[in-house]
């Protein structure tokens, strides 16, 4: 305890120098702060809005489906799960469990008068959508009805980029072609409820939801393509999947449960893009902050050899005088990381109180508020990396004062 | 210790530096006996290894060649741990400009080498302010050196050096930074430390009325001992 006295003392010899440093260490951790609030406010939003934007936590569905499909959540061939009422209610007893929707895909052909494009539609049901709380981005119009159409009026929700290539409007009347189970070709005529966007430019161009009942009619087929369900958890999607498998278990055909990572390689790479550019940053900062703050601590020894030889002639063992510069060290560490982290609090609040407009990202359709993620454990993580950098930091400082011969350093003026 | 054993034998003491493309031959071949309890003055101009003699005798240095025993033991041949262990309980130092911690309150300081030696509170406090008292700085202990005089200072220098009881204080110029009436002050009280305790002192000076009042003057000169007289 009294080494840590003495190294806080010596701290204040200088306070000019040390408040600099401070100061130095208080903006590296600000910068690490933000970075990090900013990639898990990115992280978190980008993962709710993948899952909510229609691919749920989890999918069930035929394993020789996904086997031959991959985990995309575009897969098309004939639907091939039978029996998913009874199935469903199993489901959504679990624990966790908000819901879970048959959805049928296929692709297609939609036609407006002379202009027609290649669609990957999906077939679902609006009821238990809202039951997952799924997301609906309208850029016009309206949802699609919960109850299953009638023949005749059937609807369908248009990718907004895709309505501006036909040309079509809410109201409007188009044909959609698919092949039926049978591989006969089959139309069905549709009136445009609404436009959506998913947020991705690419995907709103040759996207389209019908209900459920419409899809299967124009198949034929009574199938879904699989279950989509969702949790009142992201967290909970492990636990929940192993629950569901359990309640598979035996089944057959055997059914796959997929999570929303295997489904979204995206968000992986996004993932790993940050972090890429959050390790770059920290080793930038780390660099700076380590070699800044030796300086320091090399003056501050530099400045008090003859001291260090008289606690050397008195009696101090080495490694005490070491243990003496490196809690110098550390409290700077301390106190310039707290320094940060409260700033940084004040920092991340005014920055979210402002509601920053950022532009679009890359392939994104819209722009989004700049938001950052207040997490303690950022706060905590960034105390340990500033005393890790400070320990680093004294380690030549530290050697210097190993090495001295103590009627040398009792010399030295 | 052996009984009878000088506390310090020294033979053929040789140190030389190198400074820059110069050598420096310190010590030329020094003997010099020292037994407990003696008060004894090293006296000689600047440069003829006083301080480098001390030095070896604090195991603050070890010598290029000849032998030192303390007690018996050659200090030549003490490892690191024995070395801090030594300085810890054997051997206390006074030095000109008194070296004290100056983040260190005057208590603080003289309780540091008995804090670092492991002794509990009551038994540091205890010794502390007996041996402030016994500097007459019972009522300046709570002072950072800044805030205390240049006499004040070596006072608590002088408590620092002997509150763990050491078996020999090694005074390199003590007064040389003191005005003449202070120096005398130090110079009573390190001869009353000598009576009344016992501890063996070694005093490095110029100063001649140190050297007229010590019982043994050993005078140096280039590095060899040229006058070893009285005491022994």
């Amino acid at each position: 305890m009294k080494f840590a006295v003495i190294a806080l003392r010596n701290l204040a010899r200088n306070r000019r120098r040390t408040l600099l440093s401070l100061l130095i260490i208080a903006a590296g951790t600000i910068v690490a702060l933000l970075t990090s609030g900013f990639i898990r406010f990115s992280f978190f939003g980008l993962r709710e809005a993948i899952i909510h934007g229609g691919l749920g936590h989890l999918e069930v569905a035929p394993a020789k489906d996904v086997e031959a499909g991959g985990a995309s959540p575009e897969r098309s061939g004939i639907p091939g799960l039978e029996g998913w009422g009874d199935l469903r209610g199993r489901i959504e007893a679990a624990p966790h469990v908000l819901g879970a929707g048959a959805v049928v895909q296929f692709t297609g052909m939609i036609s407006k008068g002379d202009r027609s494009a290649a669609v990957l539609a999906v077939g679902v049901e609006p009821d238990r959508e809202r039951l997952m709380r799924f997301e609906l981005r309208l850029r016009g119009g309206s949802n699609l009805p919960d109850a299953p159409p009638d023949e005749g009026d059937d609807a369908v929700l248009l990718g907004a980029t895709l309505a501006r290539q036909l040309g079509a409007e809410p109201g409007d009347l188009l044909t959609l072609l698919g092949l039926t189970a049978d591989g006969a070709l089959n139309a069905l005529d549709l009136r445009v409820a609404g436009l959506f966007t998913t947020g991705l430019q690419d995907v709103d161009s040759r996207i389209i939801k019908v209900h459920l009942a419409s899809a299967q009619r124009l198949l034929g087929t009574q199938n879904a393509t699989s279950l989509i369900v969702g949790l009142d958890d992201t967290a909970r999607t492990d636990e929940s999947r192993a629950a569901i498998e359990g309640l598979l278990a035996g089944r057959e055909p055997s059914l796959a449960v997929v999570d929303w990572r295997t489904r979204a390689p995206f968000y992986g790479q996004v993932v790993s893009l940050y972090l890429g550019i959050f390790w770059f940053l920290g080793s930038v900062i780390f660099v700076l902050v380590c070699l800044s703050t030796s300086n320091t601590l090399m003056m501050s020894v530099m400045e008090r050899i003859r001291e260090i030889g008289t606690l050397l002639s008195i009696g101090t063992s080495r490694a005490q005088v070491a243990a003496i510069i490196l809690l110098e060290a550390l409290w700077l560490g301390l106190l310039g990381a707290l320094s940060g982290d409260l700033l940084g609090i004040v920092l991340v609040s005014v920055i979210n109180a402002l509601g920053i407009q950022m532009p679009p990202p890359p392939g994104a359709t819209s722009g989004i508020e700049l938001h950052l993620a207040a997490a303690p454990v950022d706060f905590a993580a960034a105390v340990g990396m500033m005393l890790v950098i400070l320990g680093l930091a004294a380690a030549v400082p530290v050697g210097i004062s190993m090495r001295l011969r103590i009627a040398d350093a009792l010399r030295h003026v | 210790m052996a009984p009878g054993r000088p506390l310090f034998e020294a033979a053929g003491l040789r140190k030389s530096y190198r400074l820059g493309a110069v050598t420096i031959d310190a010590l030329r071949g020094v003997d010099l006996t020292v037994d407990s309890g003696e008060f004894v003055v090293v006296a000689g101009p600047s440069g003829c290894g006083k301080t480098t003699l001390f030095n070896l005798l604090g195991a603050l240095d070890a010598p290029d060649s000849g032998s030192l025993l303390f007690e018996g033991d050659d200090l030549g041949r003490l490892s690191s741990s024995e070395r801090t262990l030594f300085l810890r309980r054997k051997v206390g130092f006074v030095f000109q400009s008194f070296n004290l911690i100056p983040v260190l309150t005057a208590y603080e300081n003289v309780e540091y080498p008995l804090w670092i030696d492991g002794l509990g509170a009551p038994e540091r406090q205890r010794r502390t302010k007996d041996a402030l008292a016994s500097v007459g700085l019972a009522g300046r202990m709570h002072q950072r050196p800044d805030q205390l005089s240049g006499g004040e200072r070596q006072r608590v220098a002088l408590a620092r050096g002997l509150v763990h009881d050491p078996r020999v204080i090694l005074a390199d110029e003590p007064t040389a930074n003191l005005d003449s009436g202070t120096g005398a002050e130090i110079v009573e009280l390190l001869a009353r430390t000598n009576r009344e305790r016992g501890t063996t002192f070694l005093i490095a000076t110029h100063d001649a009325a140190i050297i007229e009042k010590s019982p043994r003057r050993v005078r140096l000169l280039d590095g060899r001992v040229v006058e070893d007289g009285g005491g022994r």
